[in-house]
């Protein structure tokens, strides 16, 4: 027997004036690389490349749920809000992860909602990192199904959200990884999927700033999966095209959640990823 | 199609998990498949009865409309995108959900469970 080299700790940092615990997993070390969940969903997704020696050799793997999710408590008071996420709460847990752990100018990795926030990071506050992997990522995406059948109280909203989300991954995905991914959805709070969703469907501020995303300073490398219903990758591609100097990478036999569904599948289109993003030792020099 | 339907019947009530799953779901669902009707009748998670249209005077829940090319690679063991979820039949074009969308959505993983069963027919096959 043999524990996996993740480790996991709690962070109560400040996020719109009030205090936030956060649970924050970590792997590696070397170049920080901060990875995001997407939405409904927690850090699980990333473990199979936080246990990835040949990952974290040289990056230090660290993902957080964010608030409401998997191990962070949602707010004081929650029992009282109607959680919806919004872009500008986002950017704040992001960046008081950043600051709570001291990172100097992580990678940052995000799929999905994640993406769609690191865009937004690589357009509003790119001093703060050293380049952004958009997995799954778009400008904006409309929902083409009604996000409140995700929070009602004669169903279960995560049983719901799990099968809804089941199109979005491949028939490639190996049938364990597939239920592990389900799952997560399974598990999300009441409200919760459906919060996010309405960052996700709704926020189209990020198409207007595409164009001020600067890849000679950041560079941005979105990747796509030809199974994904939601970012497909004709979204995925109109996006990069918007943003000057961003690459692209199209996975033909994977789907939303590529790092959860399907990690052997993933793990060739993340390290090419990780290869174009600067090393940290080269950026402080 | 008749023959396909009538295998999923089978299959399904050789499929415990499924009929657990099912156990609250007792409504008649409409699959049209280049405009021929069928008609699926669930009491309790079991298939009760397949009885193929057309048909004015049998009410259904809701109803997935496609067409015959597009389920046939809905059933290959991996689809090509797009034919690997009944969504994704919405999504490019060949496919529309009619009807109660929230009764469909309330036993999503269900129903897409029980007509993926077609999928082990053609491996079987294969």
């Amino acid at each position: 027997m043999s524990f996996e080299p993740i480790t996991g700790r709690y962070l109560t940092v400040s996020v719109e004036g009030a205090p936030r615990r956060i649970y924050v997993e970590e792997a590696g070390q070397g170049r920080p690389v901060l990875c995001l969940h997407t939405a409904g969903a927690d850090t699980r997704q990333w473990r199979h490349l936080m246990n990835d020696a040949a990952v974290t050799a040289s990056n230090r793997l660290i993902a957080f749920d964010m608030p409401w999710h998997g191990k962070s408590l949602p707010p004081e008071g929650f029992e009282t809000q109607e959680y919806l996420l919004t872009t500008e709460a986002y950017i704040d847990t992001v960046l008081a992860v950043i600051d709570g752990m001291g990172l100097d100018k992580p990678v940052l990795a995000g799929c999905s909602m994640g993406g769609r926030i690191a865009l937004q990071l690589a357009a509003l506050h790119p001093e703060k990192f050293s380049g952004f992997i958009a997995i799954e990522a778009s400008d904006f995406q409309p929902a083409w199904y009604d996000i409140d059948w995700f929070h009602r109280p004669d169903a279960h909203g995560g049983e719901m959200g799990a099968a809804l989300v089941s199109a979005n991954i491949s028939p490639f995905a190996p049938e364990v990884e597939r239920w592990n991914t389900l799952w997560m959805f399974m598990q999300s709070g009441p409200g919760v999927f459906r919060g996010d969703l309405s960052f996700y469907t709704k926020d189209d501020s990020l198409i207007a700033r595409l164009g001020q995303i600067d890849t000679a300073q950041t560079p941005v490398h979105v990747i796509v999966g030809a199974y994904d219903l939601t970012c497909t990758p004709e979204d995925a591609e109109r996006t990069a095209r918007a943003i000057p100097g961003a690459t692209l990478a199209v996975m033909d036999e994977l789907g939303h959640f590529p790092m959860s569904e399907h990690p052997e599948g993933f793990r060739p289109f993340f390290l090419d990823a990780l290869a174009k993003m600067p090393v940290a030792t080269a950026q402080a020099a | 199609m008749i023959e396909t339907f009538t295998h999923i019947q089978s299959q399904l009530d050789a499929s415990p998990h499924l009929l657990r799953l099912g156990r609250l779901f007792s409504e008649t669902v409409l699959i049209e498949v280049d405009g021929d009707e069928y008609y699926l009748t669930f009491d309790k998670g079991r298939i009760v009865q397949v009885m193929q249209g057309p048909s004015r005077k049998t009410p259904w829940r809701f109803a997935l409309r496609t067409d015959a090319a597009a389920l046939s690679e809905f059933w290959q063991p991996r689809p090509a995108p797009g034919f690997h979820d009944v969504f994704g039949f919405v999504k490019i074009g060949r496919g529309r959900i009619d009807g109660d969308i929230l009764c469909l959505v309330k036993n999503l993983r269900f129903f897409k469970e029980v007509l993926g069963l077609a999928r082990s027919k053609q491996e079987q096959a294969a």
